[in-house]
C-alpha cells in the first residue's frame, strides 16, 4: 500500500505537468521547455505569500500568471514556422524565469510549511497526510481536464487542431485563440502542480527544471494531441521510477531508469514495433 | 506529429550538455585599496551564481571583510592588499580556466575560494602547476593533498569526532547514515561507520541518493525500517531541504531520533529551522560566539550586506582564514613559493583556536570546535570540545 500511495503521489505531480505540457504540444506543436519553470513560479508563490491561507496562494498564484503566460505565447506566435526556434525560445524563457527567481529571491532553497498536518493510514499504511490530499487534488485536476478534453466542444477543437490544424482553421476554428487558449491551461497547470506540491519540496530556482526531464519522457511516451495517453504515460514514468527506488537502491534504480526509458523510446521507433502498435490501436478502436 | 519531439530530444540533450558542463561562467572584478608599488594579490574563485551561490556568496563576504581589516590596518607591508573576485558557478571546467587566467594574466600571488570538492580540485591542480598557494573556507577534505593546497574548513575527522560518541550515548547506538550521491557523503559515512563501530554503536543503513531527487519516501521507508537511533545526513543542496521535511513528515524525524550533518548548517536554517532547532550541531565557527572578534565580525557582516539571517558558517571561516594568510604573507612578502612555506609553519591566534597550524602530514588546519545549539534566531555555542587534532597523513604531501 505504501508502494500505490507513493505512485499515487508522484502520478498526482507528472499527471498535472504532463498533461499540461501535452496540452501544449497539441496545440502549438511545440515542447514548452519553460513549462516546469512555471510550476517553480507556483512554489515561489507558496513560499512567500505566507500572510494568506494556503489555498488561497495557490489562487492567487493562478490569477496573477494568467498575463504571463499569453505574454509568454504571444513571444512564441512569432516563431511558430520554425519550429526549433520556438522550442529554442522556451529555453530562453525558461533561463529567464530561473535567473529572475535567483536574483530576487537568492538561491537559498526554501520550505513551504504543509497546511495539513500529521498522518493519515490508508489501508494499512501511514503517511503524511498533507500529502495524500494533494494527490488526491492532483489526480482530480487531471481527470477534470481529461473530461474537458473528451466531452466538451473545445476539447474536440483542440483535438482537432492537433490532428490537422489547417483543417480545424477552415472549418472555422481560429487557431490563435486556441492556442492562446491552451498555453494558458496548460501553463496553470504547471503552476497548480508547484504550488500544490511545494510543502513535499525545496523551493529554489531549480525546482521546475529538476521535474522537466521525467515530464519530458513522459510527453516522449503519449501520442501527440491526446492527453489521456499523456496521463497515462504519466502514470507509467511515476511507477516505473517508484517501483524501482523501491525494490533497488536509489543510485542504481536510477540508472536504470533512464536505461529503461530510452530502451522503450528506441523500440518504440523500430518500424515493427510502431505498426504492431498502430495495429493494437485499430484493434482497440473496433472492439470498442 | 513525430519529427517536433525527435527534435526535441536532440535539443534537450544538448542544451541539458551546455548547461550541466556550465557555459555560465563569468569574471567579475574587484579590488580594494591603493596600487603602491607591488601589492600583494590575490585571486578568488567562487560561485556566485547557480545552486550554490549563496555559499559562494557568503564565502566572498567573509574573505572581503576579512581583507579590508588587514587593509584598514595598514595592509601588508604597507600597501594594500588587491584582489580580483571570479565567478566560476560552481563548474570545474570554469575554476580551472578562471583560476589559470588568474594566475597568468591577473599575476596573483594566492588564490582563495571555492565551495565544491570538484572545483576545488580543479583550482588546486592549477595552484600546484604554478606553485601558488591555494587555500580554502569550505568544511571536508580534499581528495587528494597538494603541497600548494590549504584548508580552513573542518575536515570530516575534526566534524564527527567530538559529535558522533555524544550521540550515541543520547540517543543510542544504532546510527544510519544518508547522503546525496557523490565522493563526499560516501567518505563521510566511511568515517561514521568508523567511529561509531570504536563508540560500540552500529551502522544500521546506508542511503544515497541521486541530485535532484524530489520524492524520498522509498529512503525513508528504508530507513524507518532499519531503526535507527542516530540518523547522520551528509544530503545536500535542496535535497537536504526535501529530505528532511519528508522525513519529518513520514515521522522519522522525531525528537527521539539523534540528528547531525549538513541540513543542520547555518545555510539551511532559514528552510529548516522548525525542525532542527534545540538540536546540537558541531562547528568550528558560529555567528553566536560571544568573542570579541566573532562579535565585530558579526556586526560587521550584518550592517553592510543588511542581513538578518545566521551567517553561514564558510563566511567566519573565510575571515579568519583570509587573516591567517595574510599572516603568513607580511611574514613572507610577495613570492608565492615563501607565502606557501610561511603558511606550512605559521602559529596564529583567532576565535577558531589558539595556536591554530595545518598538519604537514595532510594540510588540514588544527583548530577548535564548538557544539552548537540551534534556535529560531541563530547559533549558540553551548561547549566548547577544544583543539580536535586530525593528523591522519594524506598521499600527496
Amino acid at each position: 500500500m505504501d508502494v500505490l500511495l507513493a505512485i499515487l503521489s508522484q502520478f498526482g505531480l507528472f499527471g498535472l505537468l504532463t498533461v499540461g505540457i501535452a496540452i501544449v504540444f497539441a496545440a502549438l506543436r511545440v515542447v514548452n521547455l519553460a513549462h516546469c519553470d512555471f510550476a517553480m513560479l507556483g512554489a515561489y508563490a507558496a513560499a512567500t505569500l505566507t500572510g494568506m491561507p494556503f489555498g488561497w496562494r495557490v489562487v492567487a498564484v493562478l490569477a496573477t500568471t494568467i498575463p504571463l503566460l499569453v505574454l509568454v505565447e504571444r513571444l512564441l506566435r512569432r516563431s511558430f514556422a520554425d519550429g526549433l526556434g520556438a522550442l529554442l525560445v522556451t529555453w530562453g524563457v525558461g533561463m529567464a524565469l530561473r535567473q529572475i527567481a535567483e536574483v530576487t529571491f537568492g538561491a537559498t532553497p526554501r520550505a513551504v510549511a504543509a497546511p495539513i498536518s500529521g498522518s493519515v493510514a490508508v489501508f494499512g499504511a501511514q503517511g503524511p497526510a498533507y500529502r495524500l490530499v494533494c494527490s488526491l487534488v492532483a489526480v482530480t485536476v487531471v481527470g477534470l481536464v481529461l473530461v474537458v478534453a473528451y466531452r466538451t466542444r473545445w476539447g474536440l477543437t483542440l483535438r482537432a487542431v492537433a490532428d490537422n490544424p489547417a483543417m480545424a482553421g477552415l472549418l472555422g476554428t481560429d487557431p490563435n485563440r486556441l492556442r492562446t487558449t491552451a498555453f494558458v491551461a496548460g501553463g496553470l497547470l504547471a503552476v497548480l502542480a508547484g504550488a500544490l506540491y511545494s510543502p513535499t519540496l525545496a523551493v529554489s530556482p531549480s525546482t521546475g527544471f529538476s521535474l522537466l526531464v521525467p515530464t519530458f519522457f513522459a510527453l516522449l511516451f503519449s501520442r501527440p494531441g491526446s492527453l489521456a495517453t499523456a496521463a497515462l504515460a504519466a502514470l507509467g514514468v511515476s511507477a516505473l521510477a517508484v517501483l524501482l527506488r523501491t525494490w533497488l537502491s536509489d543510485v542504481v534504480a536510477d540508472a536504470l531508469f533512464y536505461v529503461v526509458v530510452i530502451g522503450i523510446a528506441a523500440a518504440r521507433s523500430r518500424p515493427t514495433i510502431r505498426r504492431l502498435v498502430t495495429w493494437s490501436r485499430r484493434f482497440a478502436v473496433r472492439s470498442a | 506529429m513525430v519529427s517536433p519531439l525527435r527534435r526535441s530530444v536532440c535539443v534537450i540533450s544538448v542544451l541539458t550538455l551546455l548547461s550541466s558542463t556550465g557555459c555560465a561562467g563569468s569574471a567579475l572584478s574587484g579590488s580594494s585599496g591603493a596600487d603602491t608599488g607591488a601589492p600583494l594579490k590575490i585571486g578568488v574563485v567562487v560561485p556566485l551564481t547557480g545552486p550554490i551561490g549563496q555559499a559562494g556568496t557568503a564565502l566572498r563576504r567573509g574573505f572581503e571583510l576579512g581583507v579590508a581589516k588587514v587593509n584598514d590596518a595598514g595592509g601588508i607591508g604597507g600597501k594594500k592588499v588587491e584582489y580580483v573576485v571570479v565567478d566560476d558557478a560552481g563548474d570545474p571546467a570554469n575554476s580551472t580556466q578562471l583560476a589559470r587566467r588568474l594566475v597568468q594574466q591577473d599575476k596573483v600571488s594566492v588564490l582563495f575560494g571555492t565551495i565544491t570538492g570538484d572545483t576545488a580540485e580543479a583550482v588546486g591542480k592549477v595552484s600546484d602547476d604554478n606553485k601558488i598557494p591555494f587555500l580554502t573556507a569550505i568544511l571536508g577534505d580534499p581528495e587528494q593533498c597538494r603541497p600548494y593546497q590549504w584548508g580552513f574548513g573542518e575536515s570530516t575527522r575534526q566534524l564527527l569526532t567530538p559529535m558522533l560518541p555524544q550521540l550515541l550515548q543520547k540517543y543510542g547506538n544504532r546510527v544510519a547514515v544518508v547522503g546525496s550521491d557523490y565522493n563526499y557523503p560516501r567518505l563521510y559515512a566511511g568515517l561514521a561507520k568508523e567511529l561509531t563501530q570504536a563508540g560500540g554503536g552500529t551502522v544500521v543503513a546506508e542511503e544515497y541518493s541521486p541530485i535532484g531527487q524530489t520524492d524520498w519516501q522509498p529512503v525513508i521507508a528504508r530507513l524507518k525500517a532499519a531503526d535507527p537511533d542516530v540518523l547522520l545526513s551528509m544530503v545536500v543542496g535542496a535535497d537536504a531541504i526535501a529530505f528532511s521535511q519528508q522525513a519529518q513528515q513520514f515521522g522519522l524525524l522525531t525528537p527521539e531520533l539523534g540528528f547531525e550533518g549538513a541540513p543542520l548548517d547555518a545555510d539551511y536554517h532559514p528552510a529548516l529551522s522548525a525542525l532542527t532547532t534545540g538540536r546540537h550541531h558541531a562547528v568550528r565557527w558560529a555567528d553566536g560566539m560571544t568573542d570579541p572578534a566573532s562579535r565585530q565580525f558579526v556586526s560587521d557582516y550584518r550592517s553592510t550586506h543588511q542581513w538578518n539571517a545566521p551567517i553561514p558558517e564558510v563566511a567566519g571561516n573565510a575571515y579568519f582564514g583570509i587573516q591567517f594568510v595574510l599572516a603568513a604573507a607580511a611574514k613572507a612578502g610577495n613570492d608565492p613559493a615563501a607565502i606557501n612555506r610561511e603558511i606550512g609553519s605559521l602559529k596564529f591566534d583567532s576565535p577558531l583556536g589558539t595556536g591554530t597550524h595545518f598538519a604537514s602530514n595532510n594540510h588540514i588546519l588544527q583548530a577548535e570546535m564548538f557544539d552548537a545549539t540551534i534556535s529560531p534566531d541563530g547559533y549558540t555555542v553551548t561547549a566548547k570540545f577544544g583543539p580536535v587534532a586530525d593528523t591522519v597523513a594524506r598521499k600527496g604531501c
